[in-house]
């Protein structure tokens, strides 16, 4: 049978990994488990799935990092069996990794780029040109002389990136390359890398956990426990209902739109999510039919912020040495019981910010006042130092990377050793703590390394958690989790604050800082531009003022308010909401009070 | 702390030296660190120190990034006064207190040690760490080492290994850092308590480290394959290290220099 010389084609393929046992014993684990997949030449494909579904496995496996077990893999027609094509194919597929600084091999950016040419053995002056051109392509030319270690996060992965064109590939992957870059990075580099593809037709695949990212391609795939579930258009994948089943979730937008259809009795269709604008045209239609059932009255959430305060940074400023000042003039009063957002760009302060807050940086400039039961503890005195830090749990972000115990248990344990404290009142503390997070006995018991991403995520919380911190300072808690491993996390957030802990959350996601947030603090250049309630910063106006992105809910949700005060001039939307399913509901009580479709 | 880490750090500019072919830099870098090993005159030392001023200049090199790059020496550099200052019982005693005793040959013996410490610092700095990318560092080692490759050494693979070790210095260091205060917000302290606790108290540190260093260097050869690295057969290079004749040049009349002020060292004595 002669081989389709425009796709990719992967065949029944298996593949699994050597484990290692409780006892020590070695034994395979299928991280792929017959799938099969066929990716057009010049197409734009996302590949979806949970946290160890087998979708990294699948990109190896196309780049033939990995060789199968059993069944096939046809690249453009060259069979990747054939020892022969095997360089051939693998310099022809170039993948982008996660981990920005794992995949930097030059100390220099040019020698960087330079790396992949010189093993496929390109001769001088086309090495030469080929880097040049592919540092111009990314907008990284200026820098050519410049250190790898010196550029930002975004910035060195556009230079892997450029690693990846001046191979002048065909097929070029994306292995949740923008997982760790923050909003407006992940921006910028998504519209490079298809600004590439366009101009340089390249067939892309894209590995990813944010399915807003997803709705960008022409294809998605979802892989799940190592076989393709799903395979269709974006519309037609999020049209499934099965999403959540395999660890993922519909964009935020698709979530609302859903709700508002159940709660009119309508059901959407894949022409509907086309685009925004025919979306909302539907949603009006639906909104504007006689009819509508007024929605159940929205369960608000208890609000359990006291007027107490509990922390108070007062002028605080910090510099690093030589720099401009991190942080400058900080004010901020954090109430007890609380959820206190942090947000606003890499690099504005934020963690500079919270790491005064329980005297990892002692205060140079101002100061940071705890205020507890038993008097009030100054981060600059270094007696309250052990005091402040029993009081402040400060997790910062990627926590997993700080344990170091055999077990979980000791590991967790660690924080308690210097509070004279019983072997019966540790486990009690420490079990709390592992409850709190949701880890089970069984894992308490195995070593930390052995547990999955967000496992051990929730172990390094959890030993933080173990001294009963009042205050809770979260870095970033959720990143690099998939959909159901972020929802957890907030699931955690939740049921702590329930349970009277103050947090202060920093985050770089608008979307959930909203829904999860009492008051969001905007910093920008080390200063706090702006404090208040999502409500309030996220109001269209003021949102505007400040230069800050609102929510997609509020803007999606924004945009079909307009088109309904159209129909209903005499519509009141009192309150927004952040949460999709509470906005939809909100939307159709406001329709339902302004007489609803003439009913 | 750790960010001031200075050794294997280069600094980018646009110098004599910088341009300079590295293997130049590598046998001038043997050929000094001989010199200042052979040498105990003051005049002499003080004709080294002068040259190697010229080498700083032709480098480009700033006082402020020559004290960032000692400053982390100093106390090695006292500790080697002190203890010789107390040690050599030769010479007058200008100083005696009980079994204390400090001589003026002490002292200028010290004085010398001291001195080529720094010197050799410097002149590892300038001539390489400074001046020289690792991956350039690593390419000159490659090429002078390449005839052991006769006696299946393996010469490409080993400088591969030192250029990836020097470019993951300051990420590890970096690393070291952030482990460092995450362990400290859970109660780790390593300033105060006793000696053997401050060490225990970095076995927290380094264990994640290690851990860390092992999954960095997984994902690092994935992303090595997937650039189609197969060792250093059929390899070509961005910046081929070319031997001009002004590096020629510059090879042969620094070493004369330093023959010189050996020369001028023995006639001393």
């Amino acid at each position: 049978m002669p081989e389709d010389p425009n796709s990719i084609d992967v065949r029944d393929v298996t593949f699994s990994y050597d484990v290692s046992d409780d006892d020590g014993s070695i034994s395979p684990r299928a991280a792929l488990d017959g799938i099969s997949v066929n990716i057009k030449k010049g197409s734009y494909t996302a590949i979806l799935g949970s946290n160890g579904s087998g979708k990294s496995t699948l990109a190896k496996i196309i780049d033939i990092l990995e060789v199968p077990d059993s069944g096939k893999v046809v690249i453009f027609g060259k069979d990747a069996g054939d020892d022969e094509l095997f360089w051939d194919i693998r310099s022809h597929c170039c993948c982008v990794f996660q981990n920005p600084d794992n995949q930097i091999v030059g100390t220099m950016i040019e020698e960087d780029v330079a790396f992949g040419p010189e093993n496929l053995g390109v001769p001088n002056p086309e090495l030469r040109e080929r880097v040049d051109q592919a540092l111009k392509d990314v907008g990284l030319y200026e820098y050519r002389n410049r250190e790898t270690t010196a550029l930002s996060g975004g910035q060195k992965q556009k230079l892997a990136i450029a690693g990846a064109l001046a191979m002048r590939p065909d097929i070029l992957i994306l292995d949740e390359a923008t997982a760790m870059l923050d909003p407006t990075s992940r921006d910028d580099f998504l519209a490079l890398v298809e600004k590439m593809r366009e101009e340089k037709g390249l067939t892309l695949i894209t590995i990813t956990h944010d399915m807003t990212e997803a709705l960008r391609c022409d294809k998605v795939i979802i892989v799940n426990k190592g076989k393709a579930v799903l395979e269709g258009t974006p519309e037609e994948i999020f049209l499934s209902d099965d999403l959540w089943q395999y660890g993922l979730k519909r964009p935020v937008k698709f979530n609302f739109a859903f709700e508002i259809a159940k709660l009119t009795g309508n059901t959407l269709t894949k022409e509907d999510l086309k685009s925004d604008e025919a979306l909302i045209t539907r949603l009006t239609k639906m909104l504007n039919e006689p009819g509508i059932k007024m929605p159940e009255a929205i369960v608000k959430e208890e609000d359990k912020t006291e007027k107490e305060v509990v922390m108070s940074v007062k002028n605080l400023s910090y510099t690093y040495d030589g720099d401009n000042k991190a942080i400058d003039d900080i004010n901020l009063d954090i109430m007890k019981g609380e959820v206190l957002g942090i947000v606003g760009e890499s690099g504005c302060g934020k963690t500079t910010l919270i790491s005064h807050m329980n005297a990892i940086f002692r205060p140079v400039q101002g100061d940071v006042i705890i205020h507890t039961k038993g008097g009030d503890l100054s981060c600059k005195n270094k007696k309250d130092t052990l005091k402040i830090r029993q009081n402040v749990g400060l997790v910062f972000q990627y926590p997993e990377y700080q344990l170091f115990e055999e077990t979980v248990f000791k590991d967790i344990a660690y924080g308690l050793r210097k509070m004279n404290l019983d072997k019966k009142e540790q486990t009690v503390l420490i079990r709390d703590a592992a409850f709190k997070v949701g880890l089970t006995e069984r894992e308490l018991d195995s070593s930390p390394f052995e547990l999955s991403g967000g496992q051990k995520r929730r172990a390094a919380m959890a030993g933080v958690l173990v001294m009963n911190p009042g205050i809770l300072v979260l870095d970033e808690p959720a990143s690099g989790l998939d959909p159901k491993g972020r929802q957890e996390m907030f699931g955690i957030i939740k049921r702590l604050r329930a349970q009277g802990t103050t947090i202060v959350l920093v985050s770089h996601n608008m979307d959930e800082a909203a829904v999860n947030c009492d008051r969001i603090c905007l910093i920008d250049n080390g200063k706090i531009k702006a404090i208040g309630t999502p409500d309030e910063l996220f109001d269209k106006d003021r949102a505007e003022e400040l230069g800050i992105q609102r929510p997609r809910i509020a803007r999606f949700s924004g945009a079909l308010k307009n088109e309904l005060a159209k129909i209903y001039p005499s519509i009141e939307f009192n309150e927004m909401y952040f949460n999709p399913e509470k906005e939809a509901a909100a939307v159709v009580t406001a329709v339902c009070k302004a007489g609803g479709a003439n009913a | 702390m750790l960010k001031d880490i200075s050794i294997g750090r280069y600094y980018p500019a646009n110098s004599f030296l910088h341009s300079t072919d590295p293997r130049v830099k590598a046998i001038l870098y043997a050929v000094y660190l001989v010199a200042i090993f052979m040498i105990k005159e003051p005049i002499a030392i003080l004709v080294l120190f002068g040259i190697i001023v010229l080498q700083l200049i032709l480098g480009k090199i700033t006082p402020r990034i020559l004290i960032s790059t000692l400053k982390p020496i100093i106390p090695l550099v006292l500790f080697i006064f002190i203890i010789n200052v107390f040690t050599i019982k030769q010479g007058n005693v200008l100083f005696a207190w009980k079994i204390i005793s400090i001589t003026d040959y002490g002292i200028s013996r010290a004085g010398i040690m001291a001195v080529r410490l720094v010197l050799l610092i410097v002149s590892t700095s300038t001539l390489l760490t400074l001046t020289t990318t690792p991956l350039k560092m690593s390419d000159a080692l490659e090429s002078l080492f390449k005839p052991l490759q006769v006696i299946k050494v393996p010469v490409h693979e080993m400088s591969m290994m030192m250029s990836i070790a020097l470019r993951f210095i300051p990420t590890l260091a970096v690393e070291t850092d952030k482990i460092m205060k995450a362990q400290q917000s859970r109660g780790a302290d390593y300033d105060t308590g006793s000696f053997i606790n401050k060490v225990k108290g970095y076995i927290t540190v380094l264990i994640p480290l290690f851990v860390s260093s092992f999954r960095r260097a997984d994902e690092l050869a994935v992303a090595m394959d997937a650039r189609c690295y197969r060792g250093g057969k059929g390899r070509t290079k961005l910046n081929p290290l070319k031997l001009t004749l002004r590096d020629v040049l510059t090879c042969i009349m620094f070493t004369l220099l330093a023959v010189l002020v050996v020369v001028i060292d023995f006639s001393l004595r």
